[in-house]
């Protein structure tokens, strides 16, 4: 057994400090117990100490737990300052021998209340402490460094002096496989507070997707395939992704709110739908078909439309938000070039591609926003804007 | 003399927290960033010099724009993009150009003439410059020995910059463009740079760039401005291509040299090993405090368990606070020194830099600064560290870059 840690000895003098926490003991077969208790985790590192992977002197693997990932602390850090926090699942800590559980209740068939004695030596390094950390360190670390006063946590632990025992346990909860985004992204707008950085400025987008996925007034109304829309057949992401290509740098960013990341819903959804309304009444036969049948439907499709969007929304910023009309004149200067279920895409004098050899691809999806928009742009260069036709 | 910075989408974020280290998470890049002509107190440069090849990428080199990006750059245009009209108090100049050290592996440029007249038109440039194919190389025997082994394939990267200067300048006046065309000169000796020049001149050219200067020393590059000085005509201003060195900038004005571009004062704020802090008359380290989390050696010993995380982020932590206190006047110059040594032998610690690092603090230099970021960022200016610190130094060291420049031509002047 490998293992770096000196041992408990029983028959030295006694440990001059305790941690006394009230505990439940289950016991889940034969041979396994587990104690559940909360503590505070600031006073964690007290008692607990993360077993850093690396190779002694004759090459031999000791310990398990990778370096403290920065960003990902930070990430749960300001989720732990932000109002009104809460970490239901459980640190898991493995303990040596020198821990002790002093039943105070009557155990029924597999729990029973009781005390969890653990050692305490402030002086003492690193190694000594009885705790290991086998699940939780980026918790831990966060509520270290968290600017808050305290932050009680609820820790499973099991005892053993065995490495390999723990390095098994560490394995095992940290091999299972992470949530499919799609769902993610389907379940953000309906959540409130504080999220992760990286889904916060998401949720945004996710909620503009919801409703062009489900108001009775829009084009796309169950065409964007989610986890509960699965006939739909554009693919979830290449929505997001045109709808934040144009909130960062389109048509639909002087309607975003610097501050909150959010922005005038009504005005956003009106010029998405009038868009995706006039490409469909110009492009009937490509729409609503799945991807491998007409590649407008395609992430490559969204996106370099949603490029167009942009372009038009451009032209006419300075005169009013274009309509329905509008979007149907301006596409008609490009419906002529484009090939989204049959053919040729003409790129240029030597570089044809088949209609269905685009692939979702960056390359590609360059490749055919470029060719869209230079054509729009020749199409349309000294034409001002179409006049309003109706009031 | 005219300044061109070339843009490779270097910016700062204003919302940026020194302490905490965070900035506004809905910041959206490059819109809600400033850049070195916004946020300096006066723009250290006279125009920007845009190259195709960090807007649209190549294969095998991936473009500093995003896609959204660059396709707002083509319906805006590059003076909306930079937000070059907000600065009212004089008008800054676009120039674009290819990029040719991006495909300068390559037997052929990747564009043709009317591509880049596209990029430069689409865009609105004041200037375009031709496609050209740097020669890396510089060998005056080579004008006259057959058997020289670059002989051939320079004469042939020269003449193919040459052909497309031409076909670049027919296309650009049958679409009638409205930038200016600038031929570029590529040569290897001062008599091949003067045949470029003529030759272009011959084409129709009365501004043009001198290419592929940058590795040379600088008597190399007077020697090749003499010669082409003979046959360049009165009205012909010469551009050099990546060329800062200040102190020359008389001689060079002397050539017809009538503007330049160069990154390096930028650049060296983070590339250079120790003139990275800029003042007027010398330049400065900067104080490494590098981020335990940004820095990939010590990322990697912290992996293999060789060094303690923990202990790492105690010193980081150590470090910036001693330079902070020192500059309220609480800690000693000897305690930041110690602290900053200690972190450096963990980090790297293959030299000691304790010397120059005391100079810098003893300077002092962002206190009396009018660049206009170093009153708001204080000492922080002064540490190597992450990007925002460093292209704030960057911008801060364009700023005195200017001054030395202005310095430099008031002496022509006089």
């Amino acid at each position: 057994m490998t293992t770096s840690r000196r041992r408990g000895d029983l028959t030295s003098p006694p440990i001059e400090q305790e941690l006394r926490l009230p505990a439940l003991q289950v016991r889940q077969g034969p041979n396994r117990i587990l104690y559940s208790f909360a503590v505070d985790g600031k006073e964690l590192p007290r008692f607990a100490t993360v077993s850093r992977i690396r190779r002694d002197t004759d090459a031999g693997i000791q310990g398990y737990q990778r370096p403290e990932v920065l960003s990902h602390i930070t990430s749960i850090r300001k989720y732990l300052e932000s109002e009104d926090p809460m970490i239901p699942n459980a640190i898991v800590i493995a303990f040596d021998k020198r821990v002790l559980f002093e039943p105070s209740g009557p155990a029924d068939a597999y729990a029973c209340p009781g005390t969890l004695v653990i050692p305490i030596d402030d002086q003492g390094a690193d190694a000594d402490k009885p705790g290991w950390v086998v699940d939780g360190q980026q918790r831990c670390a966060a509520i270290r460094e968290a600017r808050v006063e305290s932050f009680p946590i609820c820790v499973t632990a099991f005892i053993t002096e065995s490495d390999a025992e723990q390095r098994s346990q560490f394995i095992l909860v940290n091999s299972t496989k992470p949530l499919p985004k799609g769902l993610i992204y389907e379940l953000l707008p309906s959540t409130v507070g504080a999220l992760p950085v990286a889904l916060q400025v998401r949720r945004f987008p996710a909620t503009l997707l919801e409703h062009l996925n489900y108001d009775s007034d829009s084009p796309l109304q169950s065409l964007i395939q989610t986890p509960t829309t699965p006939e739909g057949v554009i693919k979830d992401n290449s929505i997001l992704r045109m709808l934040e290509n144009s909130l960062s740098d389109g048509a639909l960013y002087p309607y975003r709110y610097a501050g909150t990341g959010e922005g005038d819903v009504d005005s956003m959804l009106a010029m998405i739908k009038d868009f995706w309304t006039a490409v469909r009444d110009t492009f009937p036969s490509a729409w609503a078909l799945p991807p491998r049948r007409s590649r407008l439907m395609h992430g490559v499709g969204i996106i370099g439309m949603g490029y167009l969007m942009d372009a038009i929304g451009d032209r006419y910023a300075h005169i009013r938000t274009p309509t329905v009309d509008d979007f149907r004149y301006e596409l008609d200067e490009i419906a002529d070039v484009c090939e989204w279920t049959s053919g040729t895409w003409r790129f240029a004098p030597d570089h044809h591609r088949k209609w269905n050899d685009l692939q979702n691809t960056p390359g590609d999806i360059r490749l055919l926003s470029n060719y869209i928009l230079g054509e729009y742009r020749v199409q349309t260069m000294g034409r001002r804007v179409r006049r309003q036709q109706r009031a | 003399m005219k300044f061109f910075f070339p843009d490779s989408q270097d910016q700062i974020d204003p919302s940026f927290d020194f302490i905490s280290e965070e900035r506004s998470i809905y910041r959206v890049r490059q819109r809600d960033d400033h850049y070195a002509h916004e946020a300096l107190r006066a723009s250290p440069f006279d125009g920007l010099l845009v190259s195709k090849a960090i807007v649209d990428g190549l294969p095998g080199a991936a473009g500093k724009y995003t896609a959204p990006q660059r396709q707002r750059l083509y319906r805006v245009g590059v003076r909306d993009f930079f937000r070059l009209d907000e600065r009212h108090d004089r008008r800054l100049e676009t120039m674009g150009d290819c990029g040719a050290f991006t495909y300068v592996r390559d037997d052929v440029p990747p564009y043709t003439a009317d591509e880049v007249v596209d990029f430069y038109e689409g865009c609105g440039f004041d200037l375009g410059i031709s496609i050209d194919h740097v020669i890396l190389g510089y060998d005056k025997t080579a004008d006259t020995d057959a058997s020289h082994p670059h002989r051939d394939g320079w004469q042939q990267r020269q003449q193919i910059t040459l052909e497309l200067a031409a076909e670049f300048r027919s296309r650009a006046r049958a679409r009638k463009a409205r930038f200016t065309p600038v031929g570029v000169a590529q040569g290897w000796s001062p008599t091949s740079y003067a045949a470029s020049v003529s030759a272009l001149q011959k084409i129709g050219y009365s501004r043009v760039a001198m290419g592929g200067m940058v590795p040379l020393k600088t008597p190399d590059i007077l020697a090749c401005l003499e010669a082409v000085n003979v046959v360049r005509k009165s009205s012909t201003q010469l551009h050099l291509l990546g060329i800062s060195r200040c102190e020359n900038v008389e001689a060079f004005a002397a050539n017809g040299v009538t503007s330049f571009d160069s990154t390096s004062a930028f650049r060296q704020s983070f590339k250079d090993d120790h003139d990275n802090y800029y003042a007027l008359d010398r330049n400065y380290s900067a104080l490494r405090v590098p981020q335990v989390d940004g820095n990939p050696k010590l990322k990697a010993r912290i992996r293999a368990g060789q060094v303690s995380q923990a202990q790492a982020i105690k010193l980081e932590r150590q470090c910036l606070q001693a330079v902070r206190r020192y500059d309220t006047g609480t800690v000693t110059i000897e305690t930041v020194l110690e602290l900053l040594r200690e972190y450096d032998q963990l980090c790297d610690g293959r030299k000691d830099r304790t010397a120059s690092y005391q100079q810098t603090l003893e300077a002092q230099l962002w206190r009396d600064c009018q660049c206009g970021l170093c009153e708001s960022a204080g000492i922080e200016i002064a540490l190597f560290r992450g990007s925002e610190r460093n292209k704030r130094r960057g911008f801060h060291n364009l700023h005195v870059f200017r001054q030395r420049l202005a310095r430099e031509l008031e002496g022509t002047a006089a």
